[in-house]
């Protein structure tokens, strides 16, 4: 087991390593020059490349990424003249265009969608297992095509459109909330949960309809297993079969999905943080993606990537747990 | 002014009211803006303030580009930066209409004086002003700051009129020898920048000695790249963050993508300061809102937000709610005026030396439909040159469209007229390339001019620019083609920051690579002239010229709306940033 957790890490950072060096190369291979992207109106020639310079840019690629790794655990030496600063480890480069360190803008955004993500997560995973459990139980009545249809409609609404529909209605028509102000929970939790509530509901809405529908189909697919004939023959109760068999057979499916899911989510939530005002990794991705800054953007991606990974490792050794018969070598 | 007011009529009504425009511009064409208009009068004036209360400010800008004074480059965070955090030596008066273009001294106690044929330029500081710690303000402070514009290695973003206009020299490459404070280099020009820049004995007094005479030097001072900078805490690229303020605010949290709270600055001495009225105990300024909402809140107008101003201008699809159904909701608080923007087409002349077939070029474009195509009649109106009816003394009706060819031209072009003026030039035409920003509205101007010129037997090529790097490529006189979308805004209330610019070989954006003799002798002349009426004719004069020779063809005078929040006092367009005079607003109890 643990040598298998071992293994599965140093792949992990091994795909983390090529993604960093593909951003790298894809940003090479772009044909905006960054150089003249931070240049500005009163550009010129000389500009251009002194911006080259300050940059980095003028290094061979090659030498470009080495200082990047370089950064992250020797930290590394910016600017020129008497104007230098040191970008200490873990140096994940500096933005040009926020005039800021990575690392910190990272660890400042990361928090925000760690809870923006956890928390619709919570709310879609209960939401989404209870009402599947329950339309597969009430299979063909009304119930269950109630919750089905409304499963369907909220699937069919994008993001943005469920997200600006609460936002227009809620805090600016109707006031029943104030606009979105994001502070940590720490400091005003009041405020964070009226900030919170909001975005949460518009994911958990678009994902808790996915799921209804995913354990639905895999409550009606176990259901109808031999096994579950058996385990009712045997005089277990129907609540037992439920959570012994039916239940956690048809988990392992939705572990999955939910494991990839909030691993994608932590690596930022674009739509729902723009709408809502979230200063989480979504929007800084978004931003730095429409500025170009490759600083910032190898950074989310590092970090999108390293939720990826993790959670793969961690849906994997779930199984063992969930489903007795899968081993893990 | 009604609303409904055609635009012959708005644009004849402002030029004989005298409205005068000024703007900084920079920022790659962001929609910042300026402008006089009905709008401004109605709303409200300024020195009727009370104090107390909290402004918000709402933007959909994730931060502001630059507190750097040396790197602040945007008329609209210029505004908001000169109305409460950094004092320049001189600036635009808090006022609606063209009293909002009268310079005020802030940190001098005057508006300059001038020696040297206005070649030399001195500014005494007043007693009093002080950085947020409580340190005094020097001349060796002003000096250090203006030093920083010449690093421009570290020192990006900002206007480079201290390079141009001090009197420093200039290396075989164009730059020049003075290299900034930041520099190692053994060989920086240091003596140079000295000799060019001089404090007074008491430390009170700085002198500016220029290349060239300089009528319009205190506009120049206006500009935060003149501002003080306390050596000991310049931190280089990272002083954005290292901010020390001089106004009478200073900044109490700043989270770029959230807000940035402004409190008052303790240090900061009314005595010291007839400019700034300071009039809010608090100010905040909301980030990274999105566009639409913040256009929705205002419209709601309800709690906090009924003390909110924008930042950035209307969105088009809430100009009719707000400006066309005479809702007398927003009449006390709206405003929609013309903004500091002339924008134009680019004829490289380098590459249509042949003055005849750039004539054909302009009459041939359908410059109703690139209006329609920019967004109608909130877009602004047509332009007959680059000098704005807003930029009162230098502008007369350049004739450009009613005699300059013989005839008149119809908004939508005149192609006949084009294919008769291609048969005068005496040589056939070659394929055109039109090079452009990567926008959906510049993608539909460029379909427009493609159509249009076909009309003419003028075939075009489209050639679609990233906009980040759009500027560095038509800059480049390897990379220029023959037409090319462009558009300028004045930095300050006189067209020696718009007509030199465009199109003396001296000039900063000099797209279409003019040289002209008669020009240039005209603009060096009119540059030193201190008398600003006589100027002004000149400056009209140019106007024309430039016309004449078809270096550019005109097309829209752009236009900006606001809405702000009903318990917000002091809303106009305040002309000389084409913003909110974020500096004058106040609470109304």
């Amino acid at each position: 087991m643990s040598g298998y957790v071992v293994r599965r890490l140093l792949t992990g950072i091994l795909i983390l390593v090529l993604l960093s060096m593909f951003v790298f190369l894809l940003f090479s291979w772009l044909p905006a020059d960054p150089a003249a992207l931070t240049c500005g109106k009163a550009c010129t020639p000389q500009i251009i490349e002194a911006n080259r310079v300050r940059l980095g840019l003028d290094l061979p690629l090659w030498q470009q990424y080495f200082e990047f790794v370089k950064g992250i655990f020797f930290g590394r030496t910016y600017g020129s003249g008497t104007a230098t600063f040191e970008c200490h480890a873990p140096c994940l480069g500096y933005s040009f265009r926020r005039g800021e360190e990575v690392t910190p803008l990272i660890l400042k955004a990361l928090p925000v969608t760690i809870y923006l993500a956890v928390g619709a997560f919570i709310i879609w995973i209960c939401a989404g297992v209870l009402l599947g459990i329950y339309a597969a139980l009430r299979r063909g009545q009304w119930q269950d095509r109630v919750t089905l249809g409304a499963a369907l409609v909220g699937y069919s609404f994008p993001s943005f459109f469920i997200g600006l529909l609460l936002l227009f209605f809620v805090v600016i028509k109707w006031q029943l909330l104030p606009y979105p102000d994001y502070v940590p929970p720490t400091e005003d939790p009041v405020q964070f949960l009226q900030t919170m509530i909001l975005p949460w509901i518009t994911l958990a809405l678009l994902f808790a309809a996915f799921y209804i529908r995913l354990t639905r189909n895999q409550m009606l697919d176990t259901l109808g297993e031999d096994y579950i004939r058996t385990a009712r023959s045997k005089g277990m109760t129907e609540s037992q079969v439920i959570r012994k068999h039916a239940l956690r057979a048809g988990l392992t499916p939705i572990v999955t999905a939910a494991g990839l899911d909030l691993a994608g989510l932590l690596g930022g939530a674009i739509v729902t943080e723009t709408i809502f005002t979230l200063p989480g990794l979504g929007r800084l991705a978004l931003q730095s993606v429409l500025d170009s800054d490759l600083p910032v953007i190898t950074a989310c991606v590092l970090v999108a990537g390293f939720f990826i990974v993790i959670a793969n490792l961690i849906v994997d050794l779930l199984y063992a747990v969930i489903d007795p018969r899968v081993r893990l070598s | 002014m009604g609303k409904a007011i055609n635009n012959g009529l708005r644009l004849a009504a402002l030029a004989t009211t005298g409205a005068l425009v000024l703007a900084a511009c920079g920022g790659g064409g962001s929609s910042s803006s300026s402008a006089s208009g009905s709008g401004s009068a109605a709303a409200g004036g300024s020195g009727t303030g009370t104090a107390g209360g909290t402004i918000n400010v709402l933007t959909l800008d994730e931060q502001i580009s630059h507190l750097d004074p040396q790197r602040v480059y945007t008329g609209v965070e210029i505004a908001f930066l000169t109305g409460y955090l950094t004092r320049t030596l001189v600036q635009y008066k808090f006022a609606p209409g063209a009293a909002g273009l009268e310079l005020q001294p802030d940190m001098a106690t005057d508006l300059g004086t001038s020696s040297n044929g206005a070649k030399t330029w001195a500014f005494t500081l007043k007693d009093g002003v002080t950085f947020q710690d409580g340190t005094p303000v020097t001349c060796a402070d002003v000096k250090y700051g203006v030093s920083r514009t010449f690093a421009t290695d570290v020192i990006t973003d900002g206007p480079t009129y201290a390079i141009s206009l001090l009197d420093i020299p200039k290396a075989a490459d164009g730059t020049s020898t003075y290299k900034g404070p930041f520099s190692t280099d053994p060989a920086n020009d240091t003596a140079s920048f000295d000799k060019a820049v001089t404090c007074s004995a008491d430390g009170k007094t700085i002198t500016f000695n220029l290349v060239r005479a300089a009528g319009d030097f205190p506009y120049t001072m206006t500009l935060p790249a003149f501002s003080p900078v306390p050596k000991a805490k310049d931190t280089g690229e990272k002083y954005d963050d290292g901010f020390v303020a001089t106004g009478p605010y200073k900044i109490q949290e700043y989270t770029k993508g959230q807000k940035m709270v402004l409190v008052r600055n303790e240090n900061w001495k009314k005595d010291s300061d007839s400019y700034h009225p300071a009039y809010p105990d608090k100010v905040v300024l909301s980030f990274a809102i999105d566009a639409a909402a913040i256009d929705q809140r205002l419209i709601a107008d309800a709690g906090d937000d009924q003390t909110a101003a924008q930042m950035r201008g209307l969105q088009p699809e809430n100009l009719a709610t707000v400006f066309s159904g005479g809702d007398p909701r927003f009449k006390d608080r709206s405003v929609d005026a013309l903004d500091p923007y002339a924008r134009y087409m680019v004829i490289n002349t380098k590459l249509v030396p042949n003055l005849k077939q750039r004539e054909a070029i302009a009459v041939a474009v359908n410059r109703a439909e690139i209006l329609a195509a920019r967004g109608g009649d909130f877009a602004g109106i047509l332009a007959d040159g680059v000098v704005k009816p807003n930029l009162a003394l230098d502008y007369a009706p350049s004739g450009m469209w009613e005699t300059m060819f013989g005839q008149k031209v119809p908004d939508t072009g005149d192609p006949e007229l084009a294919k008769k003026l291609i048969a005068e030039s005496g040589e056939p035409m070659k394929e055109l390339t039109y090079q452009y920003m990567n926008t959906p509205v510049d993608e539909k101007m460029a379909v427009s001019y493609q159509s249009a010129l076909a009309k003419a037997g003028i075939t075009v090529k489209l050639e679609p620019i990233e906009a980040g790097q759009y500027y560095a490529i038509v800059q480049d006189p390897k990379k220029a083609k023959e037409l090319i979308r462009s558009g300028w805004a004045p930095d300050w209330p006189n067209a020696s920051s718009v007509l030199p610019e465009l199109f003396s070989t001296k000039g900063g954006f000099n797209m279409g690579l003019v040289n002209d003799p008669t020009f240039e002798k005209k603009t060096a002349e009119a540059l030193g002239m201190t008398d600003r009426t006589a100027q002004g004719k000149v400056w009209q004069e140019l106007n024309k010229y430039a016309m004449s020779q078809a270096w550019v063809v005109p097309t829209v005078f752009g236009k900006t709306q606001y809405l702000w929040g009903s318990k917000v006092g002091n809303g106009y367009m305040w002309d000389p940033y084409g913003s909110m005079a974020f500096g004058d607003l106040y609470v109304k109890s």
